[in-house]
């Protein structure tokens, strides 16, 4: 039987294989593509930000630099922020893993939508070049939650920024309701819920947060547009309206945003804590519900950014309360990651090392997330380097730790090589060690009382500043570590065979990289995907590929 | 793709009818996100606002508003009676039912340019305003697109593309037009009535 027939046959996608270097590479169908695609241009956006990072330390190297102009600095801070939330973190981990690897890990031929899916990519590269573009006519000032009044007041790159974001919202939203179709009714044969990766509880979850949160975001930043352009006056003190009504939505948006960066971390490192200890995973149904709590809770608790815009103290103590709720979910996952390392036959390879890494810079921002849930202590923190640290451990030392684990993990799944392991220890070690030298002191920094977002500040944080300025390059260089290593492994990389970490999930059971139907035959899964020790729990899937390799 | 619904076994098709049918929902609740994000908007710039409508700013006429409530829901009630003829292959039924739907939703168009032309306040003149024109406005829009993709359907039926057993386009179009009839009620009572 000819491949589409089989696609036909068992209820897949029913459009034939590409034959145009066109259709094949660049107005892709196939979700494998796709995420590639992901991974390439959210890879370029990374550097370019992470650019904008260095010439802003650079800046801070001394207490008087004069690297950047004050409203240069104002502009690189504020894209800065936005690229890495909007076109590095949020694109990397759903459209790029969840691309990549969900409807791999459901036995699923594509998503439910692939013609949807390529749109909502093709919807990211034009945000990203808006965003960049908008310094030729006066990038945003206002950081990445562009505050009106100020936001009101700033030249035509604000509103390239709103319309930016607006793609990458429409892209997002548009992902995540395709995903969520996928996963309820795209799961092969035998996968109920609770037999589901716990990758894909994450990404569903996301897809869940995405498809609502970024909804709004667009009518947030539509609406922001609009009062930039008509001074249509939503935000108007003088004709009654209120700056802060924009802080209400926006971060109605951007606090489930902040679970949209973590969680699809969180699943991937419930997929490769076993698969490097050999063991179960240690509570499946509470790693897999407490990612619904968080995404249900993530709604709930927006107004925790806004303890000093005035809210009343009810308010305060409603949102500090729950706020300080989500730790509970967060805690049972850490704590079933550790059970499950404990006691575990654990193997250091790279990706297990950049989980560790994730493990503790993750934790240790998430206790100054508690920290500054508490109103008097937040009252106190605001707007100063205290936050920029805490920013920085969850969103690097969570979510980009995360991604280098997952690209570490899945590499050898998209491109059929394996990337170098000396290179990945020296990646990681030299990128852990620099990550902490970079933010840990800016915790200090932040309690004596240097606030955020300045160009210059008093000489007396001169010292650590420029500590925190040469690690901030050490960091970066550490990038270019991984970027000679994926280059390399090109034509070097050794070739990894169908499994190389010896995964029981379904994405290893088949080839690698996957072949365009992903699943000759859709497999039928018997039981959940982490019982290490007793034999593979699928049928269908050919035996031979799944063997666990010797290292 | 829809060329080949046609093509493919009838269990097959409830399977693509069954996804097409929940990203179709999913995508109604989304766009509930975004007039969410609106009403919000507005309950909070009223809930802060001294006097509501602000001082000098009136309220649109009501009565105009009641018969332009009136030609939507009956275009409600039209697009039922024509998917009716549909499940019962009456497609004679199903065109003349969905012309009137069409014609309608013109009407309610209509009614509503008529009054945006005649109103003295403007979306930059108040709070009121604003969140009046942006909702109207974007409600207009979705009714707009509505029209549009019931002479699409229509076009298509005309043509045979849907059948009495496979019609997901028309349960989309259908599903479209109530969702944006239901959004009417609640802006109907928040601009002209509360």
């Amino acid at each position: 039987m000819a491949v589409a027939e089989v696609g036909a046959a068992a209820g897949g996608h029913i459009h034939p294989p590409p034959d145009t270097f066109i259709k094949k590479y660049v107005f892709s169908l196939d979700h494998k593509v796709i995420a590639v695609q992901y991974f390439l241009t959210g890879g370029l956006f990374f550097i370019l930000a992470g650019l904008l990072a260095e010439i802003m330390r650079a800046q801070l190297a001394g207490p008087n630099n004069h690297v950047l102009s004050v409203t240069t600095y104002n502009e690189a801070y504020s894209v800065h922020g936005s690229a890495m939330v909007w076109l590095v973190i949020i694109p990397l981990l759903t459209g790029g893993f969840g691309n990549l690897v969900m409807p791999l890990q459901i036995g699923a031929r594509d998503v439910a939508f692939p013609w949807l899916n390529m749109i909502s990519f093709w919807l990211f590269p034009p945000a990203g070049i808006l965003l960049f573009a908008s310094f030729l006519y006066g990038a945003p000032q206002a950081g990445w939650t562009e505050y009106p009044p100020i936001a009101l007041q700033m030249p035509f790159g604000t509103s390239m920024w709103c319309m930016a974001i607006f793609l990458i919202g429409v892209s997002a939203t548009i992902t995540g309701l395709n995903f969520l179709v996928t996963v309820v009714k795209m799961r092969a044969p035998g996968m109920t819920y609770t037999r589901m990766p716990l990758f894909v509880w994450a990404t569903a979850t996301t897809a869940f947060l995405s498809m609502i949160a970024t909804a709004n975001l667009s009518a947030a930043l539509a609406g922001l547009f609009i009062a930039r352009t008509f001074n249509v006056p939503f935000y108007d003190v003088a004709k009654g309206g209120a700056p802060v009504l924009w802080q209400h939505v926006f971060w109605f948006y951007s606090h489930p945003a902040v679970y949209i960066m973590i969680l699809p971390a969180f699943g991937l490192v419930s997929e490769i804590i076993p698969t490097f200890v050999r063991r179960p995973i240690f509570g499946y149904k509470a790693i897999a519900y407490s990612s619904a709590a968080i995404g249900l809770l993530s709604f709930m608790v927006w107004a925790h950014h806004m303890f000093t815009s005035g809210l009343q103290h009810w308010e305060q103590f409603l949102f500090m309360i729950l706020t300080m709720t989500i730790a509970v979910p967060t805690g049972v996952k850490i704590f079933s990651w550790v059970a499950t390392l404990w006691g575990g036959k654990v193997r250091l390879d790279s990706p297990l090392l950049f989980v560790l890494g994730f493990l503790s810079t993750f934790t240790f921002g998430g206790f100054t997330g508690i920290l500054l849930a508490s109103v008097p202590i937040d009252v106190h923190e605001h707007a100063s380097y205290f936050v920029v640290a805490h920013l920085h451990y969850v969103l690097f030392g969570g979510s980009v730790f995360g991604i280098f684990a997952g690209l570490y993990y899945w590499w050898p799944k998209m491109t059929g090589r394996l990337l170098d392991e000396r290179l990945a220890k020296w990646h990681f070690w030299l990128m852990f060690i620099s990550f902490n030298a970079t933010f840990l002191p800016m915790h200090w920094i932040g309690l004596l009382g240097m606030p955020r977002r300045v160009a210059t500040y008093d000489p007396a944080y001169a010292g650590t500043n420029l500590f925190v300025s040469i690690s901030a390059f050490v960091l970066g260089a550490s990038m270019l570590i991984f970027l000679y290593n994926a280059l390399r492994s090109a034509k070097h990389g050794e070739i990894a065979g169908p499994n190389p970490w010896g995964g029981r999930t379904l994405e290893w059971m088949i080839p690698s990289p996957a072949p365009y139907y992903n699943f000759k035959d859709i497999p039928i899964v018997l039981s959940g995907p982490y019982d290490y020790g007793k034999p593979l729990p699928y049928a269908n899937v050919s035996q031979e590929l799944a063997k666990v390799p010797m290292h | 793709m829809a060329a080949n619904v046609h093509a493919i076994s009838d269990a097959e098709y409830q399977e693509v009818r069954g996804q097409r049918l929940l990203g179709f929902l999913f995508f109604l609740i989304s766009d509930c996100v975004i007039f969410g994000d609106f009403i919000f908007s507005y309950l909070y710039l009223r809930t802060a606002a001294p006097i509501w409508p602000p001082a000098g700013i009136e309220r649109p006429y009501l009565y105009l508003a009641a018969v332009n409530s009136i030609v939507l829901f009956g275009s409600g009630a039209t697009m039922h009676y024509a998917m009716e003829g549909m499940r019962h292959n009456r497609i004679r039924q199903f065109v003349w039912f969905t012309v009137a739907t069409i014609i309608l939703g013109s009407m309610f168009l209509s009614g509503q340019a008529y009054e945006y032309t005649h109103l003295h306040d403007t979306w930059a003149g108040s709070t009121f305003g604003a969140s009046f024109f942006t909702l109207t406005g974007l409600h207009g829009f979705h009714v707009f697109i509505g029209v549009i993709f019931l002479i699409t359907v229509l076009i298509q039926t005309l043509r045979g593309t849907y059948t009495q057993e496979r019609h997901f386009g028309l349960t989309a179009a259908t599903l479209y037009w109530h969702f944006v009839d239901v959004i009417w009620v609640a802006l109907f009572f928040m601009f002209y009535i509360y």
